[in-house]
């Protein structure tokens, strides 16, 4: 029992700590941030979704995005007003043109059609490593924002999506993002977890136990797909207008910010850096709008958002490289497991050691 | 009986370098075999070449008679062919406990795992004090201990060592050494492993080739080569009772 509670306590810890957050905003009553809010539990499913292949293969990806665009579509195409889809987008097959499906089904959608085309897409990249690998996935990023910018029948190219019910408020992100997390937590603590972060520790080593590191990697690649997929399925109802643009380059900055300021090395991290960067950019956006210091009106110049946000990742990565977690889990109960120290202290024990003191 | 491992003229490129011309081994079930040679002599080459992490030009490698030229390396690896990759590949975030266990996932039998874990373990105590430790953390003794005994968690039917004394204290090397004698005894493991040091090998060591200039000079029986000699001509090209080297080319 001792063993279970520890061993699960990370997920049950967070998914509190939002839980905690949304119950306070709404009794409270703060409706204000009510958006701010969804937001960003819509993109703690999204930062998870990207740890779990980012923090478990060691594989830098800028390309989830592009499923979160290719979820956000999916479910756009399921929801909309029958009747705009049959003006604008033409090309969708009739049975989704004329029909309006309900929000399960469209989360359905959401997850699996990005699932679907990550097992194809990293089946052909998956083979490579490092920076190869990387950029592959920009390039990916890259080729569904041309797609969907440009298949007008289909998408209503530059022009915007709309007619989408929005039924997604607080309650309804925050169970999505802890049915992430608990997701990427049982990934983590799977065999395949295990086996995967053993070929990004050493791919030599893994080869020669028998370790498939382009399976492993594909598995984690589509799980990661499915989890960001369904945050762009929430986010299409949430917004009830979707333009491809949502899905590019800021978004996919921003959210791999999140899970560098919070750290890849543990999902904690992937947590933690969305509420970190969200608080500190609602606050400099809050100062761009000025608010009153006595009688003066104290403002921060427009931007401060932005910079902010690149002053953070650079502080960050000199000072704690590791993210805000330091590679570490939250925990209360100590299990038997011990935290994995990652990193700089890790790098310095595997440097040339004296043998015989050591052993000795 | 076909031997358990058969290497047959085997050649290895690496660009314009022949790291391996035409070398042929074999290894029988039960038996250590020692590969000694210099530096450059073609030894990792020859391991790798088994293990599937390079791809010869020539020659052909058996496994209980099938031939395995070509697979992949986390292919032959579950056949159980286990190499111990040269300078201690461990997985350095990873605890010491969570190393062994993906050795042993590869057998699909999680009882039989956890059963020779334990036994295993037996022979490592100072893997067991450690077992919760991020395995970087281990001493470099200690860590060339872990892949070795994360190879032995596969079960292999062939293990393959490459330099296990690399970079390591002689008393180190001693342990290890002690550890696989062990391993031998009561695991019946197979062994084939590299060395650049002969005196150690030749009282470990039921066969031995050498190997220089990526082909095999002297084969025989350890117990045959242990005044030295052969060894020595085949290391520099001139033997001890030679007045001066007259070509120390290959």
């Amino acid at each position: 029992m001792h063993v279970f509670v520890a061993r699960h306590q990370t997920p049950v810890l967070l998914i509190v700590l939002l839980g905690a957050a949304v119950a306070i905003s709404e009794v409270g009553g703060l409706d204000a941030l009510q958006v701010t809010l969804v937001e960003m539990l819509i993109r703690v499913l999204v930062v998870v979704g990207l740890y779990v292949f980012i923090g478990n293969s060691g594989v830098i990806s800028f390309g989830q995005v592009g499923f979160m665009c290719i979820g956000a579509y999916a479910a756009g195409w399921a929801t909309a007003e029958p009747s705009f889809k049959q003006v604008m987008l033409q090309g969708l097959p009739e049975l989704l043109q004329e029909n309006q499906f309900s929000f399960p089904l469209a989360m359905a959608g959401a997850i699996l059609l990005p699932a679907i085309v990550a097992l194809l897409f990293g089946f052909a990249i998956l083979r490579l490593n490092g920076i190869a690998a990387s950029i592959a996935t920009f390039a990916f990023l890259i080729i569904v924002n041309s797609i969907y910018s440009n298949w007008d029948s289909v998408t209503a190219g530059v022009s915007s999506l709309i007619g989408i019910p929005t039924p997604v408020g607080p309650w309804v992100a925050l169970a999505f993002a802890a049915g992430g997390i608990l997701v990427a937590h049982l990934f983590q603590m799977s065999r395949y977890g295990l086996l995967l972060r053993a070929t990004r520790e050493d791919g030599v080593a893994a080869k020669a136990s028998g370790v498939h590191s382009v399976r492993m990697r594909l598995l984690a690649f589509v799980l990661s797909a499915a989890l960001v997929g369904a945050g762009g399925g929430l986010y299409a109802q949430f917004l009830g207008i979707l333009t491809v643009d949502t899905f590019y380059l800021s978004l996919s900055f921003i959210t791999i910010a999140m899970l560098v300021v919070g750290g890849m090395g543990s999902l904690t991290g992937a947590v933690a850096g969305v509420i970190a960067v969200t608080v500190i950019v609602q606050l400099l956006r809050f100062g761009e709008r000025g608010f009153p210091v006595g009688s003066a009106l104290f403002k921060l110049p427009v931007g401060s958002g932005e910079l902010g946000l690149g002053l953070l990742l650079a502080l960050i990565l000199i000072f704690r490289p590791n993210g805000l977690s330091g590679g570490k889990e939250l925990a209360l109960i100590r299990g038997p497991r011990e935290m994995m120290p990652e990193g700089g202290a890790v790098a310095g024990a595997r440097a040339l050691q004296d043998d015989s003191n050591a052993v000795a | 009986m076909a031997a358990l491992l058969e290497v047959e003229n085997l050649s290895v490129r690496y660009g314009d370098l022949m790291a391996l011309r035409s070398a042929s081994l074999s290894v029988d079930e039960g038996e250590v075999v020692c590969i000694i040679g210099p530096n450059g002599a073609g030894k990792s080459t020859t391991l790798a070449a088994i293990a599937g992490g390079v791809r010869p030009v020539s020659g052909d490698i058996r496994l209980e008679g099938r031939s395995i030229v070509g697979r992949r390396p986390e292919h032959i690896a579950r056949l159980r062919l286990s190499l111990v990759p040269e300078g201690r590949h461990i997985f350095g975030t990873l605890t010491v406990e969570e190393n062994l266990q993906i050795g042993g996932y590869m057998l699909g039998d999680r009882a039989a795992a956890r059963a020779g874990m334990e036994r295993l373990l037996g022979h490592f105590p100072r893997l067991r004090e450690r077992l919760r430790y991020p395995a970087a953390r281990l001493s470099g003794g200690e860590q060339q201990m872990l892949a070795v005994a994360r190879a032995v968690m596969t079960r292999p039917r062939l293990l393959l060592v490459d330099e296990p004394s690399l970079g390591l204290a002689p008393r180190i090397i001693d342990q290890i050494y002690e550890i696989l004698l062990e391993l031998r005894q009561r695991e019946k493991l197979t062994l084939l492993i590299n060395e650049q040091s002969s005196a150690r090998i030749l009282k470990f060591a039921d066969r031995i080739y050498v190997l220089r200039g990526g082909a095999v000079q002297v084969e025989g029986r350890a117990a045959d080569l242990r005044d030295g000699e052969a060894i020595h001509r085949a290391y520099f090209g001139f033997g001890t009772q030679d007045s001066a080297p007259a070509e120390t080319a290959a």
